[in-house]
C-alpha cells in the first residue's frame, strides 16, 4: 500500500548543489511527462486554471525507425487508426452484403492498402496539428523532448538533436504510457513489426502472422483479414486474458469460421529473412508450449502483439525516489493518483491495477487537476468502466465477467441471463444467424442488480455505452425488464 | 536563398504554381479578392494578412509563399467551388502548409504565435 504524505507547504525546498532552506520559485507549476491521452487532458485542464504548464512529449523510434507526432498511443498508433481500419474492413463486408440488397456492380471490388493508410495518416496528422494549436492557444508550453528526472523537482529534457535543458516544477505528472513488447528471440527486432509500425506501413503487409492473443492481436488480425489478406494468429495459451472467456472463445470461433487461421499452443523461437522486400518474406520457427514439436511457416509480415511494457524504467524515477513495481514496471498510486513522492503524480496505462483505456486516463487526469488547482474533491471512479473490443464480431462489456462474478459472489448468488440474436441487417444477406450474443450477470443477493453486461455483435460499442450509465445508476434486472425496447435494433434484446 | 512569394488568383493558377515548386516547402494564404482600392471583401483576411506577412521570415530556406485570391464573395460562397471541393478549404482566410494537414483558419491566423508555429514546425 502507498502512504499518503501531506505536501510541505508553503515553503518549497530545492535540495541541490548544497542550497538549503531558501523558498524557491519553480519554472512551472506543473510539468507533464508524456503527451498522450492522460497527459494532454491534464495539461489543458491545468491551463484553464491559469497554471504555468509544460508538456514534454517524445517518441523513441521503433526498432524499424518509425515515429509519430503529439497525441500519444491512442491517436497515433492505437484506438484511432485501429477503429478506422476496422471500419475499412467492415465496409468491405458491407459491399459484399450490398448485392443482396439490390446494389449492382459488375467488377470485383479490390482494396488498396496505400490509399487507406494515407487517409488514416492524414487524419492523424490533423489531430497532431490540432493538439499543437490547442496547447499553444491555451498557453501550455510544449517541447518535443525526452523528459527524465535528474533530482528533486527537476527534469532534464533532451530533444532529438541531443540538446539538453533543465526545468523545475512544483508538481509533476508522469503519463508516459507503454510500448509494445518484443519476444527476445533472434530476428524479432530486425524483421517483425508491432502496432507501432502497422498503421503507417508504407506497403501492404500481405500474408501476415499475428503473434499474440490480446485484443490488439485479435483486432489487427480481424481487420487485416477483412481487407482480404491471408492471416494467421499464433496463440500461446488463451484468448483475451482478463476478458470473459465464454465470449473470448466465441470471438475466436467466429474469426476462425471467417477465414483466419489459428495456431494454438505455440510460440515463435526464431525469425529469419528469406527475401528482402516491401513486404519481404520471413520464415517463422515456432515451438509447442506442450512438448517438443517444432513448426515452420513463411509469411510476408510478422506482427507482434504479445503485450505492452510501461515506459517507467528510463525516466530517472530512482533519482527522485518514486517506487515502481520492479517486475511489471507499473507505478502504484493511491486513489488520488499520487505516487509515494507527494509532489509526483501519475495517470494512464502506467498505473498499477488500473484499466488501460484512453477515457480512463483522460478522466483521471482531469479530476486530478481539478483537485489540485480548483478545489475539486471527486476521485476517478475505476469501477464499471465500459470497454469494447473491435474484433470482426465486436464485443462490448461493462462490469464483471462471468468468471470473476462467480469468484467474487459465488455461483449460487449470481444469475446469468443470455440470448443469441440475429441482427435484422444480417438476415437478407444470409449472414450468421446464431453468432450474436448478449448476456447480463445479476447479483441475486442485491435485488438482482446488474453487475455485468456483455454483448457480441455489430455496433457493440454504441450499445454498451448506454448500459454502462445504467449500471452506474445501479439498474436491477426488473428495471431492465420494464424498459421497453427499441425495435428493430440489436440493443432491444 | 531565403524564400520567395508568388501571387495567384483562382484555383487553376494555384495548382499550377504549387506543382511548379514541388519539392520545396510551400505555404499558402487564401484570401478574398481585393477591390480597386486594394481592400478585400473578407474583413478577417484584412486583419490576417499583415500578421502573416510579418512572420514570413520564419519560413525555412527555399520556401515558397503563395498568396492566393480565391475570387469574389459569390464565388467563394458557392459550395462547389474548387477550393472547397479539392483543397477542402472551409473558410477564408486560411493559411496552410501545402501537402500536410497543418493549417490555420480564420481567427487562428490573427495570432502571430500560431503563424510562427506553422512556419517553423517540422
Amino acid at each position: 500500500s502507498v502512504q499518503v504524505h501531506k505536501e510541505d507547504k508553503p515553503q518549497k525546498l530545492l535540495e541541490m548543489n548544497g542550497h538549503t532552506s531558501a523558498p524557491h520559485s519553480y519554472d512551472y507549476d506543473l510539468i507533464v511527462i508524456g503527451g498522450g491521452s492522460g497527459g494532454l487532458a491534464a495539461a489543458k485542464e491545468a491551463a484553464k486554471y491559469e497554471k504555468k504548464v509544460m508538456v514534454l512529449d517524445f517518441v523513441t523510434p521503433t526498432p524499424l525507425g518509425n515515429s509519430w507526432g503529439l497525441g500519444g498511443t491512442c491517436v497515433n498508433v492505437g484506438c484511432i487508426p485501429k477503429k478506422l481500419m476496422h471500419q475499412a474492413a467492415l465496409l468491405g463486408q458491407a459491399l459484399k452484403d450490398s448485392r443482396k440488397f439490390g446494389w449492382q456492380f459488375t467488377e470485383e471490388v479490390g482494396h488498396s492498402w496505400m490509399t487507406m493508410a494515407e487517409s488514416v495518416q492524414n487524419y492523424i496528422g490533423s489531430l497532431n496539428w490540432g493538439y499543437r494549436v490547442a496547447l499553444r492557444e491555451k498557453k501550455v508550453t510544449y517541447e518535443n523532448a525526452y523528459g527524465e528526472f535528474v533530482g528533486p523537482h527537476t527534469v532534464k529534457a533532451t530533444n532529438k538533436r541531443g540538446v539538453e535543458k533543465l526545468y523545475t516544477a512544483e508538481r509533476f505528472l508522469i503519463a508516459t504510457g507503454e510500448r509494445p513488447r518484443y519476444l527476445n528471440i533472434p530476428g524479432d527486432k530486425e524483421y517483425c513489426i508491432s502496432s507501432d509500425d502497422l498503421f503507417s506501413l508504407p506497403y501492404c503487409p500481405g500474408k501476415t502472422l499475428v503473434v499474440g492473443a490480446s485484443y490488439v492481436a485479435l483486432e489487427c488480425a480481424g481487420f487485416l483479414a477483412g481487407l482480404g489478406l491471408e492471416v494467421t494468429v499464433m496463440v500461446r495459451s488463451i484468448l483475451l486474458r482478463g476478458f470473459d472467456q465464454d465470449i473470448a472463445n466465441k470471438i475466436g470461433d467466429y474469426m476462425e469460421e471467417h477465414g483466419i487461421n489459428f495456431i494454438r499452443g505455440f510460440v515463435p523461437i526464431k525469425i529469419e529473412q528469406i527475401e528482402e522486400g516491401t513486404p519481404g518474406r520471413l520464415k517463422v520457427i515456432a515451438k509447442s508450449t506442450n512438448g517438443n514439436q517444432i513448426i515452420e511457416g513463411v509469411y510476408n509480415t510478422v506482427l507482434l502483439a504479445i503485450g505492452r511494457d510501461s515506459c517507467t524504467r528510463k525516466i530517472g524515477l530512482e533519482k527522485v525516489g518514486v517506487k515502481i513495481n520492479e517486475k511489471t514496471g507499473k507505478i502504484p498510486v493511491n486513489d488520488e493518483e499520487q505516487t509515494n513522492v507527494p509532489y509526483i503524480y501519475a495517470v494512464g496505462d502506467i498505473l498499477q491495477d488500473k484499466l488501460e483505456l484512453t477515457p480512463v486516463a483522460i478522466q483521471a487526469g482531469r479530476l486530478l487537476v481539478k483537485r489540485l488547482y480548483a478545489g475539486g474533491t471527486t476521485k476517478c471512479d475505476y469501477v464499471n468502466v465500459p470497454t469494447t473490443v473491435f474484433t470482426p464480431l465486436e464485443y462490448g462489456a461493462c462490469g464483471y465477467s462471468e468468471e470473476t462474478a462467480v469468484e467474487k459472489f459465488g455461483e449460487e448468488n449470481i444469475e446469468v441471463y443470455h440470448s443469441h440474436f440475429w441482427p435484422l441487417e444480417w438476415t437478407v444477406p444470409s449472414r450468421d444467424n446464431n453468432k450474436c450474443y448478449a448476456k447480463i450477470i445479476c447479483n441475486i443477493q442485491d435485488n438482482e442488480r446488474v453487475i455485468g453486461f456483455h454483448v457480441l455483435g455489430p455496433n457493440a460499442g454504441e450499445i454498451t455505452q448506454g448500459f454502462a450509465a445504467a449500471i452506474k445508476c445501479g439498474m436491477t434486472k426488473e428495471q431492465l425488464d420494464s424498459t421497453i425496447g427499441i425495435h428493430p435494433v440489436c440493443a432491444e434484446v | 536563398m531565403g524564400w520567395e512569394e508568388k501571387q495567384v488568383r483562382g484555383y487553376p493558377e494555384f495548382v499550377q504554381t504549387a506543382q511548379r515548386y514541388h519539392g520545396r516547402p510551400i505555404f499558402a494564404l487564401f484570401c478574398g479578392d481585393k477591390d480597386a482600392e486594394g481592400r478585400s471583401w473578407c474583413p478577417d483576411c484584412v486583419t490576417a494578412e499583415p500578421v502573416v506577412r510579418k512572420e514570413l521570415h520564419n519560413m525555412p530556406n527555399e520556401s515558397v509563399f503563395i498568396y492566393c485570391l480565391v475570387g469574389d464573395r459569390a464565388h467563394w460562397k458557392d459550395p462547389n467551388n474548387e477550393f472547397r471541393k479539392n483543397l477542402k478549404l472551409t473558410a477564408v482566410p486560411t493559411l496552410l502548409k501545402y501537402g500536410t494537414p497543418q493549417k490555420l483558419v480564420e481567427e487562428e491566423c490573427f495570432k502571430a504565435e500560431l503563424v510562427r508555429m506553422l512556419f517553423t514546425e517540422d
